[in-house]
């Protein structure tokens, strides 16, 4: 077991009063918050962190910790003292946590395990059924329009014979409903938390994810693909192929198209009973001028063609 | 036959706009009925229906309504604030959103 060091976590010196101690967990909370923060292993941290506030905070477990002494180093081989036990009565709880798992190895050989401690959280529900569970689900694009089946893994809080909380990891098939969009949920009734005493399991609520993917962008039920054309495409209309996700369709492009048009194939979005649109947005690119022939057409536009960009900005040639 | 070779598919059902009851969200929030009036008098989360008993939340709504509740939990914000954390929160997403569509343009050019 590795020694934890609380202090280094919440960047406090030992000396730090309990005020300057909840200042730094609020100021790191805000950081560190797995819904807020875009910082890598956020969540990983805020566990730590709280795992960290939880003892300092407590004069009690702050003064059992100190009692350790100083010269611990974050990451040492660490057992508890043998007389550890009969000083401190920390075994059976004093403390509440909701999430299921949260606390090292560390911790628990030091303060005791997270006993199951949910009576404040389950008044609504006389039966004691079941907790509903929560995990998300991330998919392709072509999951969506085709359905499919996919396994997930997930860790499920569990409580063993003793009531002690423990990480589980189960796995699932789980069907993908044709046209399930981005931020959906799919109810998995009875896949959630056990219900105490015989009474009815919990149901899994799935949130669908999709996977960024390389062409497309998903917008609600629309799906939108940005559409490389050439100058003279966009300017004399042409008949081209485009890709969707069910397949290719030939496109008719209008003469005088213009750069960022959005061009509408109706019924090519996510399939549903009302199902979303395609969007073309053109994009045009022009052809390098590298060769004698392409700067020759260059310069022939420009002696023959009377074409000011610049006429909003108040500017002549 | 091997136990491997039996697939065992689960199929579940879509919440879809507009679904959940009150007491669902609750269920799913693992909170109670007063904490989600709170949050819907707060415009955290926004039913329809014309009232409480023909409130229908959406799974938009379930999503703001755990984010909302972490918040308090984790971080002690009052709920006006959380209010405020989700609407500049849901604008970030956008911009986000935006940035990533015009990079991609890049990368396509």
């Amino acid at each position: 077991m590795k020694f934890k060091d609380y202090y280094q976590i919440m960047g406090v010196p030992r000396s730090a009063t309990q005020e300057e101690i909840k200042r730094a967990y609020r100021k790191l909370a805000r950081k560190y918050h797995p819904d807020v923060s875009k910082e890598k292993n956020a969540e990983a941290k805020f566990k730590e962190l709280g795992e960290a506030y939880e003892v300092l905070k407590d004069p009690e477990k702050r003064t059992a910790y100190d009692k350790l002494g100083a010269n611990w180093k974050a990451g040492q081989d660490f057992n508890p003292p043998p007389d550890w036990e009969q000083a401190f009565e920390f075994k059976g709880g004093g403390f509440t946590s909701d999430e299921a798992g949260v606390y090292s190895d560390f911790f628990e050989q030091l303060f005791g395990h997270t006993g199951f401690r949910s009576a404040g959280r389950e008044h609504f529900n006389v039966h004691n059924r079941g907790q509903d569970t929560h995990a998300k689900i991330t998919i392709d694009l072509e999951e969506s329009i085709t359905g499919a089946t996919k396994t997930i893994i997930f860790n499920i809080p569990e409580t063993d014979a003793k009531g002690y909380l423990q990480l589980k990891q189960r796995s699932l098939n789980i069907k993908i409903p044709k046209g399930i969009k981005p931020g959906q949920h799919i109810r998995l009734t009875g896949q959630g938390s056990p219900g105490l005493g015989g009474a009815q399991a919990g149901d899994l609520l799935l949130e669908v994810a999709f996977n960024p993917h390389r062409l497309y962008r998903v917008i609600d039920t629309d799906i939108y693909l940005d559409l490389p054309v050439t100058p003279w495409e966009a300017a004399l209309g042409a008949k081209i192929k485009v890709p969707t996700p069910e397949g290719p369709v030939d496109l008719s492009i209008p003469a005088n198209s213009r750069q960022g048009s959005k061009l509408r194939i109706k019924g090519r979005g996510l399939p549903s009973k009302k199902p979303g649109d395609f969007f073309v947005v053109l994009q045009i690119t022009l052809p390098p001028a590298d060769s004698e022939t392409a700067r020759s057409v260059y310069r022939q536009m420009q002696a023959q063609l009377d074409y000011n960009p610049r006429q909003s900005l108040g500017l002549s040639l | 036959m091997k136990s491997s070779d039996l697939l065992l598919v689960y199929t579940g059902t879509v919440i879809e706009e507009d679904s959940l009851t009150l007491g669902q969200l609750c269920k799913a929030c693992g909170t109670n009925a007063d904490m989600i009036i709170s949050l819907v008098e707060e415009s955290i989360i926004e039913p329809s229906g014309e009232n409480i008993h023909e409130w229908r939340f959406s799974g938009a709504n379930l999503v703001r309504a755990r984010f909302a509740l972490r918040l308090q939990r984790d971080l002690g914000i009052n709920l006006a604030g959380i209010a405020l954390v989700l609407d500049l929160m849901e604008e970030r997403e956008m911009l986000r959103a935006q940035i990533a569509a015009s990079e991609h343009r890049h990368t396509l050019r």
